[in-house]
C-alpha cells in the first residue's frame, strides 16, 4: 500500500516510487525474488562450467546462455511485479485509499511502473558476477553486460508496462498474473520453434516482430558472433517500439481506467 | 549458435566447390586450389582458407556453385558443418577462359580433433558428373578447456548466501523494530 504526503513535493510520482520501493525491498519480497533468481543463475553457471554435456559450448555461448536466461527471468520478475501493481492493491483493499491521495492516477501508474522495474535492475546487478566469471579472458564481458543491460531494460520496460496494463483491467490478482504469464509464455514460444521454421522471410519477420526473440537474437549476435553493435541494430526496433508503446499505453490506461473494480474478473 | 542436429550424416560434410553450368563441358576444365593444406589451431578459434577456382577451358564457365565441406576424420567426433561456417555455399560469377575466382572461407573450430576441409565446385544445373574438388586441407584442432570451472563453486554458493544473509538481516531488523 502507498501512503503519500498531502503536499506533493517532491514530485508525486517520485514519492509513489519511493514508497513502492520501500514496500518491495524493505518488505523483503524483492530480496527473496532476487535470492531465487541468484539460485537459478548459480545452478545454470555451475552446470555450464562443469557439466560435460554442456561444456561443449564455446565460452561465448556459455556467456550468451547465462545472459539470455538472466534477461528472460529478470524481465519476468518485473512483469510479475507489474501484474500485481494495481490488481494487488485492489485485492488487498488498499486501492481506495490510494486513489484518495492527492496524486494523479498517471503519477500512481508511473511510480508503480518504476518501482517494478527495480526488480530487473537488481536481477541485472546479480547477473554481473556470473557473466564476468564465465566470460573472463576472452574480452566479451564488457560487450555482454552492456548489451544485456540495453536489451534487458527494453524488455523489462515492455513487460512491466504489459503487466501494469493487464493489472489495471483485471478483476483479480489471479486473472492479472495468469494473463500476464500466458502472454509471456506465448512470446517465448517462438524460441522453441525448429530452426527451419525460423528461416525464410516469414520466420525472420516473426522473430523480428516479437520483442523477446528479437532482443535475444541481438544479444546472441553481439556476444557469440562478435558483431559490432550497429550491424544488427535493426533487431532492436521491436524491443524499442514495444517498450515505448506499452509504457505509453500503461500510463494512458492508468490515468483513464484505474478503477476500484477491475473490468475483467476471474 | 551451435545447433546440434541429428541429421548430421546428410551434411556429410562434404565441402566442395562444384562446377555447374551449360558452358562447362568437363570438370577437368575447372581447377580448385587452396592456399595451404595444413592448419593447426585451437578449439574455439577462427581460421580461414583461401581457395582459387580457375577455368582452364577455352570458353567461359558460368553457373558454377562452390561449396565448402567440413568433416571429421575420426569416427568418434560429431561434427555439424553449419556450426563451422554459416556461409558454405557460393554462387560464382562467370569465369572467363583462363580466368579465376578467389574465395575466402572463414570458419570457427567448433570440435577438437582431426578435421578435413575441402572445396567442391559443381554445375548449377545439377548435371550428373563429378564435381571439381580441391585438395584436402587437414585441420588439427587442439582441445582446450572451453571454460575454467575453478572458482565457480564459491561464486555459485556465495551470491545466494549473500542475498540470503541480507534477507535474514532485514527480517531480524524488522522484528527488532516492531
Amino acid at each position: 500500500m502507498v501512503a503519500v504526503e498531502s503536499t506533493a513535493r517532491p514530485r508525486a510520482w517520485a514519492v509513489v516510487t519511493g514508497q513502492e520501493l520501500r514496500d518491495l525491498w524493505l518488505g523483503g519480497r524483492g530480496l527473496l525474488l532476487s535470492l531465487a533468481f541468484s539460485g537459478l543463475l548459480s545452478v545454470l553457471s555451475y552446470l555450464v562450467a562443469t557439466n560435460q554435456a554442456l561444456n561443449f559450448l564455446e565460452q561465448g555461448e556459455s556467456v550468451n546462455l547465462t545472459l539470455q536466461v538472466a534477461i528472460a527471468v529478470g524481465a519476468m520478475l518485473a512483469l510479475l511485479a507489474g501484474a500485481d501493481a494495481i490488481s494487488g492493491e485492489r485485492e488487498r483493499g488498499s486501492l481506495e485509499s490510494l486513489l484518495l491521495t492527492p496524486v494523479s492516477r498517471l503519477e500512481l501508474t508511473a511510480g508503480k511502473l518504476l518501482a517494478a522495474l527495480s526488480l530487473w535492475i537488481a536481477a541485472f546487478i546479480v547477473t554481473i558476477p556470473y557473466v564476468w566469471f564465465l566470460g573472463r579472458g576472452i574480452g566479451i564481458v564488457g560487450d555482454a553486460l552492456a548489451t544485456g543491460a540495453l536489451v534487458g531494460t527494453l524488455l523489462a520496460i515492455f513487460l512491466v508496462s504489459l503487466g501494469v496494463l493487464v493489472s489495471i483491467f483485471a478483476g483479480s490478482n489471479r486473472v492479472s498474473l495468469s494473463v500476464s504469464l500466458f502472454v509471456l509464455l506465448a512470446l517465448f514460444a517462438p524460441t522453441q520453434f525448429p530452426t527451419n521454421a525460423q528461416q525464410g522471410w516469414a520466420g525472420d519477420l516473426f522473430l523480428r516482430a516479437n520483442p523477446l526473440t528479437a532482443g535475444e537474437h541481438y544479444v546472441g549476435k553481439i556476444v557469440v558472433d562478435g558483431h559490432p553493435w550497429s550491424q544488427d541494430a535493426s533487431w532492436l526496433v521491436s524491443p524499442i517500439v514495444a517498450a515505448a508503446l506499452f509504457a505509453v499505453l500503461a500510463a494512458a490506461a492508468g490515468a483513464r481506467f484505474m478503477r476500484l473494480s477491475g473490468n475483467v474478473s476471474g | 549458435m551451435i545447433r546440434r542436429r541429428l541429421v548430421v550424416s546428410a551434411s556429410a560434410v562434404f565441402v566442395g566447390l562444384a562446377l555447374a553450368g551449360p558452358a562447362v563441358s568437363g570438370s577437368n576444365r575447372i581447377a580448385v586450389t587452396v592456399d595451404r593444406t595444413a592448419i593447426s589451431t585451437s578449439l574455439g578459434h577462427e581460421f580461414s582458407v583461401q581457395s582459387r577456382i580457375t577455368n582452364n577451358g577455352g570458353s567461359a564457365a558460368s553457373s558454377l556453385v562452390a561449396h565448402l565441406n567440413v568433416l571429421s576424420l575420426r569416427p568418434d567426433v560429431y561434427l555439424d558443418p553449419e556450426d563451422w561456417s554459416s556461409h558454405r555455399t557460393r554462387y560464382l560469377r562467370t569465369i572467363p577462359a583462363g580466368g579465376s575466382v578467389a574465395i575466402t572461407w572463414r570458419m570457427q573450430a567448433v570440435n577438437a580433433g582431426s578435421i578435413a576441409v575441402f572445396v567442391a565446385v559443381l554445375p548449377q544445373n545439377g548435371e550428373p558428373r563429378p564435381p571439381a574438388t580441391g585438395p584436402t586441407v587437414h585441420v588439427s584442432i587442439a582441445r582446450r578447456t572451453t571454460l575454467n570451472s575453478g572458482g565457480i563453486l564459491p561464486l555459485a554458493l556465495g551470491i545466494p548466501a549473500l542475498l540470503a544473509a541480507l534477507s535474514v538481516g532485514l527480517r531480524l531488523r524488522r522484528r527488532a523494530s516492531d
